[in-house]
């Protein structure tokens, strides 16, 4: 089955600039994703190599409906990079063994799967945002700044509710919907740091390069949170 | 006329620092202020986990916590505060405007789930209990919740795949607990948190008291609906 995923690499890094071909790579994703799924009789959301995987995915994922908006239609570089950025974390997600086991009990609920599910689905659509916030720095066109708005406001919307199902899952598993680990502290910076992004927004236009700017250091927080913490600190809230 | 003077010299100091207390820039530096603190504790001696902050309420954490292990909390607890009435003032201030409604839905719903951390934060509870079946939990009041029966299922990988504990509440009524399925009991939660069947079968059980939990539910669907109508307005904006 990892041939799906292997596949659908070099057709991101190289043929993504090509909406059709973006397409191709996706569904060659969603293939590899499903099939695993139905082998392991849940969502492939446990160690670095799925998560990796189902973020890259993502990022196509929610790439897709600004492919097709009207303001974009020409723009192919924009294309590449979404492709670039889903291929590279796919590339990433090869180095990575997968874990084959059953559900631990704990994770055994569809809490546990809605919580994950939905904070990839955000931290997609971060990295669409810092993409179009680095083409509207590149090119100028407050059109890109319109969409990178758009998609940070999605974004936030998919990781409150991320928030919020972790939280019931939490109080249903350990009896508090909150716990002190850099997770979870990490987690609530992220939160913290779109909704000072997205306050931003009533400063008017003088503040539209820095806007766009705080729209790329958001997907590096994004990253710290998914990879930083999981990485260098210890938590017991990790992959 | 020197009272006169007064009355307007306190209204115009009054009105200055409302001014500033409900200014987005206010709420924007506090956002900052916020984030950098929990980011600071993330990485400090007394960060979240290693210093067992989970094992006791916040405040009484706060409270017996050497100062060099909870300065950052407290940092992030006072900017917090004022973010709190920054965004009480704000809501009123827009409302009094007749602006969109979505935005305070969603202040409202985060003033809530920062409600909900200060009632768990004085009054929750937490304690572990490990028991063999015929062991029991006393509940105040002289109730108790008696373990009859642990059991579990092993998976092809040799660890416990399923396991659950049968409970004996006060009135009789037997009830089991599985992960992600607590009891309910005396405003009480009983977790199963792990079960060893060899050499003989026992349940780690823990007790919590969790009182901000409806005004955290109550929060974060308040803070939903006023996110949806957001996404509505903004919808091809």
């Amino acid at each position: 089955m990892k041939w799906l995923l292997i596949a659908s690499i070099p057709v991101y890094l190289f043929g993504s600039f090509r909406r059709p071909l973006f397409v191709a790579a996706l569904l060659l994703q969603l293939a590899y994703l499903a099939g695993r799924g139905l082998s392991l009789g849940r969502l492939p959301l446990i160690g670095p190599g799925d998560t990796l995987a189902f973020f890259s995915c993502s990022i196509a994922l929610m790439s897709l409906p600004f492919l097709y908006v009207r303001e974009l239609s020409g723009e192919r570089r924009f294309f590449w990079s979404c492709g670039g950025l889903a291929g590279l974390f796919a590339l990433l997600a090869l180095l990575f063994p997968t874990l084959n086991m059953p559900l631990p009990p704990i994770l055994d609920t569809y809490w546990f799967e809605l919580h994950v599910a939905l904070a990839f689905f955000a931290y997609a659509l971060f990295g669409v945002a810092a993409l179009l916030g680095g083409a509207f720095l590149l090119k100028g066109g407050r059109g890109f700044l319109d969409l990178q708005y758009r998609a940070a406001l999605t974004g936030y919307s998919f990781f409150s509710l991320s928030m919020v199902s972790g939280g019931i899952w939490g109080y249903y598993a350990w009896g508090t919907y909150w716990l002190w680990t850099p997770k979870e502290l990490w987690t609530s910076i992220l939160w913290l740091f779109y909704s000072l992004y997205l306050h931003l927004r009533a400063k008017g236009t003088d503040w539209d390069r820095r806007f766009a700017w705080l729209g790329i250091c958001g997907f590096l927080v994004t990253l710290f949170t998914y990879l930083g913490v999981s990485m260098l600190l210890k938590s017991s809230h990790s992959f | 006329m020197t009272t006169d003077d007064d009355l307007h010299r306190s209204l115009t100091v009054l009105k200055q620092l409302h001014n500033r207390l409900c200014s987005l820039n206010l709420g924007l530096w506090l956002m900052a202020g916020v984030m950098l603190a929990l980011a600071v504790g993330s990485f400090a001696r007394g960060s979240a986990e290693g210093a067992g902050l989970n094992d006791l309420p916040l405040l009484l954490w706060l409270r017996e916590a050497p100062l060099s292990f909870s300065w950052w909390l407290w940092i992030a607890v006072a900017l917090l505060a004022v973010l709190c009435l920054n965004a009480i003032l704000c809501g009123i201030e827009a409302l009094r405007k007749g602006r969109s409604l979505a935005p305070q839905l969603m202040h409202a719903g985060f003033l809530l789930i920062a409600l909900a951390h200060l009632f768990s934060a004085y009054g929750g509870f937490k304690q572990q209990f490990q028991l063999q079946e015929g062991g029991a939990i006393g509940f105040p009041g002289g109730e108790c919740v008696r373990v009859e029966r642990i059991s579990g299922e092993t998976g092809s990988m040799g660890m416990l795949s399923a396991y659950r504990a049968d409970l004996r509440v006060g009135n009789g009524a037997l009830s089991g607990v599985r992960p992600n399925a607590p009891l309910f009991y005396k405003g009480f939660g009983i977790y199963l948190k792990e079960v060893a069947l060899d050499p003989v079968p026992i349940a780690l059980l823990e007790v919590h008291r969790e009182p901000g939990a409806p005004a955290a539910l109550i929060g974060a669907l308040l803070f939903t609906i006023g996110n949806l109508m957001l996404l509505m307005q903004r919808r091809g904006r």
